[in-house]
């Protein structure tokens, strides 16, 4: 089992990101985008495609735009063909922004973006701790959660969703997470348990296969239970909850 | 055709809503757009256009749809357009620039684009123009504003219009500057600058009368005149920034100067106590290292940018952190910057102080909130595009900071002891090694940066001081250096470009070799014209300087280019004691190593006892304990700063361990810690602290309830005692006035004697002398306003186990206690500010007592006899407890009749130092008293279920809701 973890260019949780690959059985390699582009046909060894989060680009012309135009224009082509086999893909966070420009999901219509990434409601950027639901039983990456307490640290993570391609998302099952109170009920686009007025609470979107997840919390940094902001009250058990994501990807390939 | 490609979002945005929401106007749309040099065909319009915009959530406006799509949203009357002035640096336009090129190639090719933003409103023009000034700073962007109806013509008309650098052709390569000149015209040249042929000034050189003069005798005795580089290079060098004159100078009777007597002193002293390696790198490098564990050291570095973030808060702020990320890049061979730290001295952000700075109401501050809000913006997009995580930090409000804003930014390093078999702390450029400038270009940013910090603010600052961070830039340079070369060993020495730039980088790193020669010539720039002399100073961010074996310059510059980041060979160490640089061939400069260094005449410094005036509030009766209580719960310097460390990405990397945010209440702790290595439990504390209240009444404990709260923290967090180092930062004001020497010398004094008590060795440290504000204020009356000298102490240690980590939530059932004595030390403090006090002293830190307590506290730490502590800070126990009640939302039930205090509020708002609350589980009582020997710990109650703070004292109650507590705690602090 072999992860490719992508940096370059401000892109910036790669180590943290293949840590937690390696944690739970992988072995794995950090590619700067242009060894990758200069030889896309490396991604045939690996089974995962890991887009950590960071700050591509600084965010400029849009959060994920100015990367996703590069894959889109080196690196697409081999991009799609590893979508196409049996393997996985991650984006966290700029990952995320990342996948969503490029169109891969929710990929209904390959090629075009379908939905967008906006700046949080408030127009700050947040970094804390929130509680998801897993809203698709099918994505391997996924499989048997039922809920997650993962941080996010974004400037723009509201899923924009127009209504005619959310149909399609609500019927096909494509949302991966939302957002939820501590009743475990959806946030309802309320600060902070919606920390940036996403659409329906949308915290995640997967591709039509579940293969292709984009998330906007990070839950490489919710690894180790010392990650929680209350691990001194809770010191019984070894991992936190994002543990769970790459252990998922890990059960999907034995 | 047309030459612009404007992009509106078809959602409301995040910054809309804010905009709108602060001017009650729901008529305000941002247009995001770029104006290119030249003109686009429809095709590349098109292209263009989809490379720069989301077809989902955003449109393009075209000449044809630009009326009916913006009569969607409203019925704009006005326009603000705001461009950056030409030269300064644009992210945006640079990012846009990349991705077009790689995305076009060679269909189409030299252009330059700037990005602009336009603001459409509806509203009358005084709205407009709040807007304007709210939304740009004049030093940097132009700022047009005109009616709607204009906006759509330049539409029709393709009329917008980007602004280009133009500068002329070069005139000259250097200049001789005559200093044979009468004492008035030397002055003139120190202050405003050598003079061009036009009779204008290049701007201050921050060079006094006598230095000028040394300068002279060097070249009549060499018999020639020195060129213009050779004085702007000689005023870098000397520089109070980077000389640090007044802290070497012989001041009264202490003839080897504060610095050596008074901070190497006291680290010196301590070192030859201890017989451990803890200390492993001080004072001379970037940073200050000390031993992390066996394979690893962390550095750390503290640093200003006050000037910068008075003039551009935004871009003082942003190049205030990613400066001093590179103070760690540049330390030992390259140290991975791990976490970032900040601490802003602040006016009150919701005052309007109208200050201007020349007469007739001629040339503004910047409003208070407006500096306040680029600052923290500041840091938040230099730390948080760099992917360090920034959790330790601080605001504090005082009017005398009005003038002038202290803004320091620190930065946490680690790099491996050893490098291929060489210890990593170690570098030297030798005879030979090529000079490589590796990072960004250079342009006409920050010149004279160095020297002007130097001086006071007054009306002849220039704008050129200001700089605006490129975090990407330095990112994909730091990649490079930390995962691909470092480790390869493929540099002899690297250090940072920062103040007075290639000047000061490579004239500091010649000292390992001997000297250099620089072809300046060969200096990749941002835009032609750049005269040698600014190339040379210039303080362009994000580049760093290496010393490279000639043997490895093609394999480094390979690996840099590879990774989109510039590499440019421009000069050599060689072993002769002499800087040279060339230009095309003629020598520019030509000076002797050791007078470059050493020639500055050395200062000889009076001091004297300034008369202390206590201004002390009247005091305010009849006012109920629990009012009291919110009312400084409600105080900017004790409210909760959680809207900062939400903005501030604490998680990256994936090292945080202790959180900037407390608790289930999120209270904003005093002191963070990181677990910077995935396989070994060592963890990192971080904690800060300043007094600037007490610094007029006494210099010498403002210092030492700086060190004491800044190592107290660390203790309290988990710290190991032995494994705490600590740094100076002095911002000081009018440092030419014997009475501010005064207080200089008396801190300085009382640093030694903490620092040697408490044996926590300095290991680094900055000073910024000149923090004085000159101008005039709104009755356009003279006016002077300096900072209250204030010294930051950061304390950074080693906590070494998980387990010895502490929290600040109390539990249920247990027993409540106060370490330390509670005496009457109310002077300057939060409540005293507010409420006034009658017969009050200042604190006064009893070391030897404060030391035992530590060392009682770290074994009972390690024992596990704590459920929670928390360090005493602004606001006393009292604010202490309640904090820890919102944290843990546990009631708590203080009951003080025991104690015979003198007064509740004496008891409960002195700020005495060294104290610590911890909360005790029964069973471990009896120990934790027997540890302790039961003095200096006073039982004052019990933690419970309920949901209310109660106070008790003989027959008085006090009890108010936790929730009620929060509100207040929670409250906005109005401006940010």
């Amino acid at each position: 089992m072999k992860v490719l973890v992508l940096s370059g260019y401000g892109i910036n949780c790669e180590t943290e990101t293949l840590h937690a690959f390696e944690v739970v059985g992988f072995k794995g390699k950090i590619v700067h985008i242009n060894d990758l582009i200069d030889n896309p046909k490396q991604l045939n060894d690996y089974q995962v495609f890991a887009l950590p989060g960071g700050f591509s680009y600084g965010d400029d012309t849009g959060s994920g735009n100015a990367m996703a135009k590069k894959i889109m224009n080196n690196l697409y082509d081999a991009l799609l063909n590893f979508e196409s086999k049996d393997k996985l893909i991650i984006g966290i966070c700029n990952g995320c922004q990342i996948l969503v420009n490029l169109g891969i999901v929710p990929g209904i219509n390959i090629n075009n973006p379908e939905i967008a990434m906006l700046e949080n409601s408030n127009g700050v950027y947040q970094c804390r701790w929130i509680n998801v639901k897993v809203s698709n039983d099918y994505s391997p990456w996924l499989n048997k959660i039922n809920t997650l307490h993962l941080p996010v640290a974004h400037q723009e993570g509201k899923f924009l969703i127009p209504s005619n391609i959310f149909k399609i998302i609500q019927d096909k099952k494509l949302i991966g997470l939302q957002y939820i109170n501590i009743k475990n009920q959806l946030a309802s686009k309320k600060f902070p348990d919606n920390p940036n007025g996403s659409h329906n609470d949308i915290a995640a979107i997967t591709n039509k296969t579940g293969k292709v997840i984009a998330m906007m919390p990070h839950p490489e940094r919710a690894l180790y239970y010392y990650h929680e902001p209350e691990w001194q009250n809770n010191k019984n058990r070894k991992f936190a909850d994002g543990f769970k994501i790459f252990n998922n990807a890990k059960k999907y390939f034995k | 055709m047309t030459n612009t490609i404007q992009i509106l979002s078809v959602e409301k945005t995040g910054r809309e809503a804010s905009l709108q929401e602060e001017y009650k106007n729901k008529s305000i749309k941002i247009i995001d757009g770029y104006l290119f040099s030249k003109k686009l065909d429809n095709r590349k319009f098109k292209q263009i256009s989809r490379i720069l915009s989301n077809q989902v959530s955003q449109k393009i406006l075209t000449k044809d749809n630009v009326v009916k799509v913006l009569s969607n949203y409203s019925n704009f009357n006005w326009v603000v357009e705001i461009n950056f002035l030409p030269g300064v640096t644009d992210n945006l336009g640079s990012t846009a620039k990349e991705i077009i090129s790689d995305n076009l190639k060679n269909s189409f090719k030299k252009f330059h684009l700037g990005s602009t933003k336009i603001i459409l409103i509806k509203g009358n023009k005084k709205n407009i123009y709040n807007i304007s000034k709210k939304e740009a700073n004049p030093l940097i962007q132009t700022i047009k504003i005109y009616p709607f109806k204009k906006y759509i013509d330049f539409f029709k008309k393709n009329k917008f219009e980007l602004q280009e650098v133009k500068l002329i052709n070069k005139k000259y390569i250097k200049r001789e500057v005559d200093l044979n000149i009468s004492d008035h015209e030397l002055n003139m040249i120190g202050k405003l600058g050598i003079e061009e042929k036009n009779k204008s000034r290049r701007g201050t050189l921050g060079l006094d009368i006598e230095s000028l003069k040394t300068i002279r005798n060097y070249f009549n005795k060499i018999k020639r005149k020195p060129s213009d580089v050779e004085i702007e290079t000689l005023a870098q060098t000397w520089s109070e920034h980077c000389k640090h004159k007044i802290f070497s100078a012989k001041i009264d009777n202490i003839k080897e100067g504060i610095f050596k007597k008074y901070i190497r002193g006291a680290t010196e002293n301590i070192i030859k106590l201890r017989k451990d390696n803890f200390c492993v790198s001080l004072f001379t490098d970037n940073a200050g290292g000390i031993e992390f564990n066996k394979d690893w050291i962390v550095c750390h570095k503290v640093e200003t940018h006050n000037t910068p973030s008075a003039l551009d808060p935004f871009g003082g702020a942003i190049t205030g952190i990613v400066g001093v990320n590179r103070d760690c890049l540049g330390f030992g061979k390259g140290a991975k910057p791990i976490a970032n730290t900040y601490a802003y001295y602040l006016a009150f952000p919701n005052k309007d102080y109208q200050l201007f700075r020349q007469k007739n109401k001629k040339d503004p501050m910047l409003p208070a909130s407006y500096i306040a809000n680029g600052i923290i913006s500041g840091v938040r997009v230099g730390g948080n595009c760099s992917g360090i995580p920034t959790p330790q930090g601080n605001i504090y409000f005082d009017d005398r900071f009005a003038g002038k804003p202290l803004v320091f930014c620190g930065t946490v390093g680690l790099i491996p002891k050893k490098i291929k078999g060489k210890l990593s702390h170690k570098k030297k450029a030798n005879s030979g090694d090529f000079i490589l400038m590796v990072g960004g270009k250079v342009g006409k940013d920050g010149i004279h940066g160095a020297t002007f910090s130097s001086e006071e603010l007054d009306p002849n600052s220039p704008v050129t001081a200001v700089q605006i961070g490129d975090p990407i830039t330095q990112k994909k340079l730091s990649d490079v250096i930390i995962t691909e070369l470092r480790d390869k060993d493929l540099y002899t020495s690297i250090t940072d470009n920062g103040a007075g730039g290639l000047s000061s980088s490579i004239g500091e790193m010649a000292k390992e070799s001997g000297g250099f020669v620089v072809d300046l010539e060969k200096v990749p720039l941002k835009y032609p014209g750049l005269y040698p002399w600014e190339i040379w100073i210039s303080e362009s961010q994000e580049r760093m300087t290496l010393a490279v074996k000639p043997k490895n310059l093609k394999k480094v510059i390979k690996i840099f280019n590879k990774r989109g980041v510039d590499a440019t060979l421009i000069g050599k160490f060689t072993k002769e004691k002499k800087a040279i640089v060339k230009y095309n061939n003629i020598e520019v400069l030509n000076l002797n190593m050791d007078f470059l260094h050493e020639g500055y005449p050395k200062l000889n410094l009076k001091t004297s006892l300034p008369k202390i005036n206590i201004l002390r509030k009247k005091q305010i009766k009849n006012v109920n304990l629990i009012n009291k209580l919110h009312k400084l719960l409600l105080s900017p310097n004790i409210v909760s700063k959680e809207f900062i460390a939400t903005q501030y990405d604490h998680e990256v990397q994936g090292t945080s361990i202790i959180k900037p945010l407390q608790g289930k209440g999120r209270v904003f702790g005093n002191s963070t810690a990181i677990k910077p290595l995935f396989d070994n439990e060592k963890t990192i504390a971080l904690s800060q602290a300043a007094f600037p209240q007490y610094a007029e009444t006494n210099p010498y404990q403002m210092a030492a309830c700086s060190i004491d709260t800044a190592f107290k923290n660390l203790i309290v967090s988990g710290a190991n005692l032995k494994k705490i180092a600590i740094l100076d930062n002095f911002c000081w004001c009018s440092s030419d006035d014997p009475e501010r020497l005064y207080q200089l010398k008396e801190a300085a004094r009382g640093c030694y004697d903490y620092s040697v008590a408490y044996q926590t060795p300095f290991i680094s440290g900055k000073d910024s002398m000149f923090n004085d504000f000159k101008g005039y204020n709104k009755k356009g009356h003279p006016i002077k306003i300096s900072i209250p000298p204030t010294l930051l102490i950061s304390s950074i240690g080693i906590v070494d186990k998980i387990s010895y980590l502490t929290k600040i939530t109390p539990e249920v059932g247990d027993l409540i206690f106060i370490i330390g004595k509670t005496k009457n030390q109310l002077q300057n403090s939060e409540y005293e500010k507010i409420f006034g006090f009658k017969k009050t002293n200042l604190p006064n830190v009893e070391a030897k007592e404060s030391i035992k307590l530590y060392k009682n506290f770290e074994k009972a730490n390690k024992l596990k006899l704590f459920n929670s502590a928390l360090g005493v800070d602004l606001g006393g126990v009292g604010i202490t407890l309640i904090k820890m009640g919102i944290a843990s939302n546990n009631g708590l039930e203080i009951d003080l009749s025991s104690l015979s205090i003198s007064s509740i509020e004496q008891f409960l708002f002195s700020e005495t130092q060294s104290r610590i609350v911890v909360s005790i589980k029964k069973n471990n009582v009896i120990k934790f008293k027997k540890l302790f020997g039961n003095s200096n710990i006073f039982k004052i109650g019990t933690c419970n279920d309920s949901n209310l703070i109660t106070f008790r004292n003989k027959n008085k109650i006090y009890c108010e809701k936790i929730i009620n507590f929060e509100k207040s705690y929670k409250q906005k602090i109005k401006g940010l």
